[in-house]
């Protein structure tokens, strides 16, 4: 232990002696990016993805949308009318082979085709006749105009005839022999366009018509309006073409932006991999994050390079085909989009392109040859898409609770900036800034690591072959999980709870069906997969699922903690509602769920809510999946993954939310004390107040008021409770972030190394210093 | 110059589990010298030169070049090292003259320094014929030629060869080896590895034979003779090797047919045991470089 502590010591020192060296030089970084854009601009296939293929593809593209836009529109409408005589008691609706005057407009572009009723014999019956017409589109729409029709003669002749007769004439209207007949076919479009044409007619006919009789039975056509509507359209000329751009614009650059990143991305690490140039460059003296930054820089530029070129082209063309077709008149959504407040968009396009960029590479850096890095990239870009799909939703704005969402508040802030609604997007700028800047921090950092990581760099040489594999997960079994096994623990997890909460078709009525509801999934489908994969892939079920003892003080520390923090997880629970409400549904849903926890025996529910979960879900995300990924100093990676996998397993987005912000600090705790009981404490305190509150809100005891109060709502802390608990809580926290000096933090850390070759050197090297 | 010690490189890989492809490697050497690495393919040779350039790192043991460890200040041994491997492809879109431009800049190297040093490199290499040819067009002996230049062009203390005559013809690898002589007459201090016998019979100042990620003997070709009492090397060489898997097969069977359990045995042992004789150690399957 001391041993290891003090090589570590020396390589601090060494570290610090040589700082200026191993600093990054912003001339080396500009030097491999010029480099890298050398090479792909040298490069006829990327030129051609990035450069010509946008410029001619959306003109290409326009011209066959001009040429079917023309070929719509020179396409008539073939109508047959059947039974032209049955009319001739009405008014006009008919002209010699089209319709009558008042309906010219429409009538250009329709071949009719009129049939008298009588002209169909008995073996040539209309139904079967017309619906053979129909379907196999002879005719677009068939009119049928019944006998029966020309009998409102009556009610025309004498309007004052009683109730009894309008009621009469109601019935007539209803009658299938006497009303007119439109035969279409949903299934052509043709069609539909013809039913829509013809009802407009029909429509226009009647109106026709009803105003004759009235004005023959003397009532003022006035009274039918009482109030005329006026729509007026406020926004401002730009905003209204703005706002279909705003969204289809960005989307268009974001998707490309992503293409954009993925090509360069591939042939400057798997490309480089295969060709062999990647260790020439390796052991030149560039260093590491010169390399990363380089190329970043790169894939970067091709990538709004791509955005860019794509995007103006599309912009040129389709507002060239727009006012070609004819929809970019005045008044619709459509148009040329305006200039100005598009140049946004650059601005966001920027950090957006950097992150995609960064993420790309990191992945690419797994693939040995280009081909295995598009392999690679189309699940990044399945797992990017949603982010970018979400704003184009109808009805999601910018709110706080959508901008925390990376990629997506991006996008909604670019449109409000769009659309000129500064101020809410002044207001929400830091929260966008910061989630885009924490995220492009965490893949920089990630690419980096991979470009550190040899096994990712040089790995992986040889056929992958399932004997072999199973026979080496047996054989080379370690003390702890990989951090593959840990990955694949956690996706166990998450596949099975996904099936789980499907299996389970109605809520239980009862609490044994209730406690079944919850022991099911905690122990058989998060515990379950953890301890059968520790048993079976490690050799050792202490250490893998990191039962340590750890420092006696942290363990009462974590019951504190856990008690203390309890107001601030559940003012950070009713935030979380209130920017992300809760579904009426979902909360009905939950109510049968929340009443049997307060009528349940105390000690049971604490068990079943508190105990059992606690349990379960601390050893197997923060024992078997933290300590296989916490390996190869990979400390941050444990932290955030383990959090984000303990979140999602909770399934409710609210939960999970919350979830995930607890995750990170039992992530954090479970880090410091090198240990998963510390965190079993905490998580098992804060979910026994939990389901507790109500309870010790309406107990007889009288020191309950200091802490809670009961509110319409349910039991709150009292306000001064939260203060002083949150100062504690910090407290605790801070001893935690100290306690690496008391416990053996660093020997739980460095759990791979046992069972190593022990060091000769480093002897030595102790010795030489 | 170089000085290693106890070097040792362990892998995990799927085939063959843990896997020791460098076991306590030992050697040192001096300025003015050239020393040979002399194995088979898979005895650990890439992995050493590797860990030398920094490109690995290794999993104990001590590496110095010119005083500066490869472990802790791995950005001042690049800088003092040239590495030349059949590893270390050049790039197709360059062309010869922009690509030892472009790791000399990386060097850090001023801009009419750098000038007159290509001017004189490219002289020296005879390399003026293929200055704007891109690296695509290149044959195989062009390649290897910008290869060099680019390892030379910082004018570095330490240069090392990985297998660098592979796939060259007698012509082209002749050069290269007098290319190699005339760096030694400059006081450089070279690595050269190769399983070729008669490229180390010819150049080298001393040989270390290498086996199964170990070193099985090293000294100066008269040193070799002498010891084992052989005087053609060939023989020397193979006689060695097969001594060295004898060994190892009688171990194997003293520990049983359960192959994995002996290396775990042997494993615990490695910290005592850091003598050169065939020891303890039995690897299933093949050997990686």
């Amino acid at each position: 232990m001391r041993r290891i502590s003090s090589s570590v010591d020396l390589k601090r020192a060494a570290d610090n002696s040589n700082h200026t060296i191993n600093q990054t030089r912003f001339s080396a970084v500009v030097l491999i990016y010029v480099r890298e854009m050398r090479d792909q601009l040298r490069d006829r296939r990327t030129l051609f993805t990035i450069a010509v293929l946008p410029i001619l593809l959306y003109p290409l593209v326009g011209t066959l949308l001009l040429q079917i836009a023309q070929f719509t529109r020179q396409h008539p409408t073939s109508i047959c009318v059947i039974g032209r005589e049955n009319l001739e008691n009405a008014p006009p609706l008919l002209g010699e082979d089209s319709f009558a005057e008042g309906f010219i407009a429409e009538t250009d572009r329709i071949d009719l085709v009129i049939h008298r009723w009588d002209e169909f014999t008995e073996d040539l019956d209309i139904p079967s006749q017309t619906d053979r017409w129909v379907r196999d589109g002879t005719f677009d729409l068939v009119v049928v105009i019944p006998p029966g029709f020309a009998n409102v003669k009556d009610l025309v002749s004498e309007p004052q005839r009683d109730k009894e007769a309008s009621e009469k004439a109601v019935t007539v209207g209803s009658d299938s022999n006497k009303s007119i007949q439109l035969l279409y076919n949903v299934a052509s479009d043709q069609s539909l366009v013809a039913k829509d044409r013809i009802m407009r007619i029909l429509t226009q006919w009647r109106g026709g018509w009803v105003r004759e009789r009235l004005a023959d039975s003397g009532v003022k056509l006035s009274v039918l309006d009482p109030f005329s509507v006026q729509d007026i359209d406020i926004a401002p000329e730009h905003t209204r073409e703005a706002a279909l751009w705003s969204k289809l614009l960005p989307f268009v650059m974001l998707v490309w932006a992503m293409t954009g990143a993925f090509y360069p991305a591939i042939d400057l690490v798997a490309g480089e991999k295969e060709r062999g140039t990647l260790e020439t460059l390796l052991c030149s003296p560039a260093l590491r994050s010169e390399i990363v930054w380089g190329k970043l820089a790169a894939v970067t530029t091709f990538s709004m390079m791509t955005a860019i070129l794509n995007a103006g082209s599309m912009l040129v063309t389709s507002t060239f085909v727009f006012r070609q077709i004819g929809i970019g008149a005045a008044g619709t959504s459509l148009g040329a989009p305006p200039l100005i407040p598009m140049l946004w968009l650059l601005v966001a396009l920027v950090p957006l392109s950097a992150l995609f960029s960064a993420l790309a590479l990191a992945v690419a850096a797994m693939a040995r040859s280009s081909k295995e890095g598009q392999y690679y990239l189309m699940p990044l870009m399945m797992v990017t898409l949603p982010l970018v799909l979400l704003p184009i939703l109808p009805g999601t704005t910018l709110t706080t609770g959508t901008s925390l969402i990376p990629v997506t508040g991006m996008f909604l802030l670019v449109r409000a900036l769009v659309e000129g609604q500064y101020a809410m997007a002044v207001w929400h700028l830091p929260i966008v800034i910061g989630v885009t800047g924490g995220c492009l921090w965490l893949a920089v950092r990630w690419a980096r690591r991979q470009f550190e990581d040899e096994a990712v760099l040089f790995g992986g040489g040889d056929q992958w072959e399932l004997r072999q594999w199973v026979r080496h997960l047996w054989r080379d079994r370690q003390t702890a999980a990989t951090p593959g096994q840990a990955f694949a623990c956690g996706a166990i997890i998450l596949v099975a709870l996904f099936f789980g909460k499907l299996a389970v078709t109605e809520m239980p009525t009862d609490f044994a069906g209730m406690s079944l509801l919850v022991l099911i999934p905690q122990l058989g489908l998060i515990l379950a997969p953890a301890l059968l994969m520790a048993t079976m892939l490690t050799t050792s079920l202490r250490k893998s699922l990191r039962v340590r003892m750890p420092h006696w003080t942290t363990l009462p520390l974590a019951v504190l903690m856990g008690v203390t923090l309890h107001p601030l997880y559940v003012s950070l629970a009713q935030w979380i509602s209130y920017t992300y409400p809760i579904s009426e549904q979902a909360s009905e849903a939950m109510r049968p769920f929340g009443e049997m926890i307060s009528s349940a025996p105390w000690l049971s529910v604490v068990f079943l809510m508190a105990f059992v979960p606690a349990l379960c879900e601390e050893l197997a995300f923060r024992g078997f999946i933290f300590g296989g990924l916490v390996r190869n100093q990979s400390r941050l990676r444990a932290v955030i993954v383990t959090a984000l996998l303990f979140g999602v397993s909770h399934g409710v987005l609210q939960q999970s939310i919350a979830a995930s912000c607890m995750g990170v600090l039992l992530g954090w705790i479970a880090l410091r004390t090198g240990s998963v009981l510390p965190g079993i404490l905490l998580h098992f305190t804060n979910n026994a107040l939990s389901v507790s509150m109500e309870r010790i809100a309406s107990s007889d005891w009288d020191g309950a008021s200091i802490f809670l109060r009961m509110t319409a709502e349910g039991p709150a802390y009292q306000p001064m409770w939260i203060v002083v608990a949150s100062g504690v809580a910090v407290t605790c926290l801070l001893y935690f972030g100290n306690v690496e000096d008391t416990t053996d933090d660093l020997e739980n850390d460095l759990i791979e190394f046992e069972g190593h070759v022990s060091d000769p050197g480093t002897q030595l090297q102790t010795a030489t210093a | 110059m170089i000085h290693v010690q106890h070097l040792t490189k362990v892998y995990n890989d799927q085939t063959r589990g843990r896997f020791v492809a460098v076991d306590r490697v030992s050697f040192t050497v001096r300025p003015g010298e050239i020393f040979g690495l002399l194995g088979p393919n898979g005895a650990g040779k890439t992995t050493v030169l590797r860990i030398l350039s920094t490109v690995l790192k290794s999993t104990s043991g001590i590496a110095l070049v010119s005083g500066h460890d490869v472990a802790t200040q791995p950005a001042e041994v690049r800088r003092r090292i040239g590495f030349v491997s059949n590893n270390t492809a050049i790039y197709d879109r360059m062309t010869a003259w922009e690509l030892v431009q472009y790791f000399g800049r990386l060097h850090g190297m001023p801009k009419d320094v750098l000038n007159q040093r290509l001017e004189s490199l490219f002289d020296q290499l005879r390399m003026n014929d293929f200055r704007d040819v891109p690296g695509a067009k290149m044959s195989t002996g062009m390649k290897q030629k910008v290869s060099i230049a680019r390892a030379m062009v910082h004018d570095p203390p330490v240069l090392v060869f990985d297998e660098a005559t592979l796939g060259l013809d007698v012509l082209v690898a002749r050069n290269l080896l007098s290319v190699i002589r005339s760096l030694r007459d400059a006081g450089k201090c070279l690595i050269f590895s190769t399983h070729i016998m008669s490229e180390v019979e010819r150049l080298c100042d001393r040989i270390a034979i290498m086996h199964r990620g170990r070193i099985l003997d090293t000294g100066s070709l008269e040193d070799l003779r002498a010891r084992h009492g052989e005087h053609d090397f060939e023989e020397l060489f193979f006689g060695l090797l097969s001594r060295h898997e004898q060994a190892e097969r009688d171990q194997t069977d003293e520990h049983g047919p359960g192959a994995w359990s002996s290396t775990t045995a042997s494993r615990e042992q490695l910290p005592t045991s850091v003598k050169l004789e065939p020891a303890v150690e039995s690897v299933p399957g093949g050997m990686v470089s």
